[in-house]
């Protein structure tokens, strides 16, 4: 006992001890669901990111005028496969308008309520992206809009090519995207994605919960291994199912299809999005579930 | 006095350099597993030729930057490993007259002790679930290996002002 006491009367091990305690139990706090940020962390975050995207604005002009001069070859092919998108989009928009009439009016015939009418409409706010934290259990990038443009924890944040996170935290003037790379089923935290392939909605759904860091592909679990019939090469896209996330937002392609445990399959998802070179984002300003 | 201020101020605008400007000069295939903690290293600097408090303080301070400012699973990772990896590496190593070599093998050491201990404390509330040695090839090694890069750059103008800044001190405080 006495020995203890001894210990104990060592200054520095004492403030070693206290200090371990008081991180694991701010560590502990932090790291459940929490309502919204303190003020000290709104004022830090918004301090620094403002001096951040007065950093890294310039910092990505002069990085893409290097990375325009090397793809300057491969600009005029882009062009030509751009002109025959734009084509195809031109004849496409007609149709696409009378459908989204008819489909409104049998809505309105069907007696929706405003909610359910209004709920799959979404708007995308431009954001830029401000700087960039790497580290590999933690990925995340600071966006430069917050609460005050009405950003709101738990929005889909994607680029031009797919789907790249989930807005973490939020302060008023700057936010923070947790990037799906992040995923993990093994992780409390970590909310899965109910997915489905493109042109199959009817006939295939799954769920993402995983992402693999040394193939640097989704995993899909809890596909029917009969009924189902996602095949390598569909596209993958959220199903809107659950609420969480809206619909038709681009994950990925199917690379492989594996029988998995039990009953049913899994697949490897490549993403859609690349997760490097960040510029502008856009987050997916959904209505607000009412009650929340 | 004066100095000190203007060294943690120039600090910050290194720990904004890190979030901005250093994630677009590494190659794409290389951004997820190299990631310099620039700061840290001047950390280390200031704890073995200035004092192991300064640097115990530093990494506090600028752990809980990093981990307010990037928050997406908890808060207190960075702020922790910092602090006690600066702090301990202070305490072994101190000695105003460190060489070169001493210094950089205090970066090597510092920096894989303080990813590990990122790595280690992630792991056991299983946000990380990958084996260690996957992450040391992964990001630990690669790591360090840039940090050194950056030490040995900045070595003789650093050293330099530190000393400046510790030789200065005897008289401010008699003053």
């Amino acid at each position: 006992m006495l020995e203890l006491f001894k210990l104990l009367g060592n200054k520095r091990l004492f403030i070693l001890l206290i200090g371990l305690i008081l991180f694991v139990a701010v560590m502990g706090f932090t790291l459940g669901p929490r309502a919204g940020l303190t003020w000290p962390e709104k004022f830090i975050k918004d301090t620094v990111g403002f001096v951040q995207s007065v950093f890294y604005k310039p910092a990505r002009a002069v990085a893409g005028f290097f990375e325009d001069i090397g793809n300057l070859r491969s600009l005029q092919e882009e062009n030509k496969e751009l002109k025959i998108m734009m084509a195809h989009y031109t004849r496409e928009k007609p149709l696409l308008n009378s459908l989204q009439k008819q489909n409104d009016e049998l809505k309105k015939n069907l007696n929706f309520t405003q909610y359910q009418l209004e709920t799959n409409k979404t708007e995308l706010a431009i954001v830029d992206v401000v700087s960039v934290n790497n580290d590999p259990a933690n990925r995340t990038l600071v966006i430069n809009r917050g609460s005050n443009d009405k950003v709101r924890k738990g929005l889909t944040v994607i680029s031009d090519k797919g789907m790249v996170g989930v807005v973490s935290e939020v302060s008023n003037f700057t936010s923070t995207v947790k990037l799906l790379t992040s995923l993990d089923s093994r992780d409390i935290n970590s909310a899965g994605i109910a997915v489905t392939a493109q042109g199959k909605e009817d006939t295939s759904f799954g769920i993402i919960e995983d992402y693999d860091q040394q193939s640097g592909t989704f995993i899909m679990t809890k596909i029917d291994h009969q009924k189902d019939k996602l095949a390598k090469g569909d596209t993958v896209v959220t199903s809107g199912a659950g609420g969480a996330f809206p619909k038709n937002m681009i994950i990925g392609t199917v690379v492989s299809r594996d029988p998995g445990t039990g009953l049913t399959d899994t697949a490897r998802i490549k993403p859609a999005a690349d997760f490097e070179n960040w510029k502008s984002l856009f987050v997916v300003m959904t209505k607000e579930v009412p009650g929340q | 006095m004066k100095r000190r201020y203007i060294l943690t101020l120039l600090l910050f605008l290194l720990f904004i350099v890190e979030g901005t400007i250093v994630p677009l000069l590494i190659p794409g295939a290389w951004q997820t597993r190299i990631i310099p903690h620039l700061v840290y290293v001047v950390i280390l600097f200031a704890a073995v030729y200035d004092h192991r408090y300064i640097g115990l303080m530093l990494g506090l301070a600028f752990g809980m930057l990093h981990d307010v400012v990037f928050y997406g699973v908890m808060v207190g990772v960075y702020s922790f490993s910092m602090g006690l990896s600066g702090y301990l590496m202070g305490l072994i190593f101190r000695s105003r007259h460190a060489s070169i070599v001493v210094m950089m093998i205090v970066v090597l050491i510092g920096s894989i002790l303080m990813d590990s201990m990122v790595f280690g404390i992630y792991s056991i509330f299983k946000i990380y679930t990958l084996p260690y040695t996957y992450a040391l090839v992964d990001h630990i090694v690669p790591t360090m290996i840039v940090q050194l890069v950056f030490a040995l750059a900045i070595y003789v103008p650093l050293r330099r002002q530190i000393e400046k800044l510790v030789k200065r001190r005897p008289k401010e405080e008699t003053a």
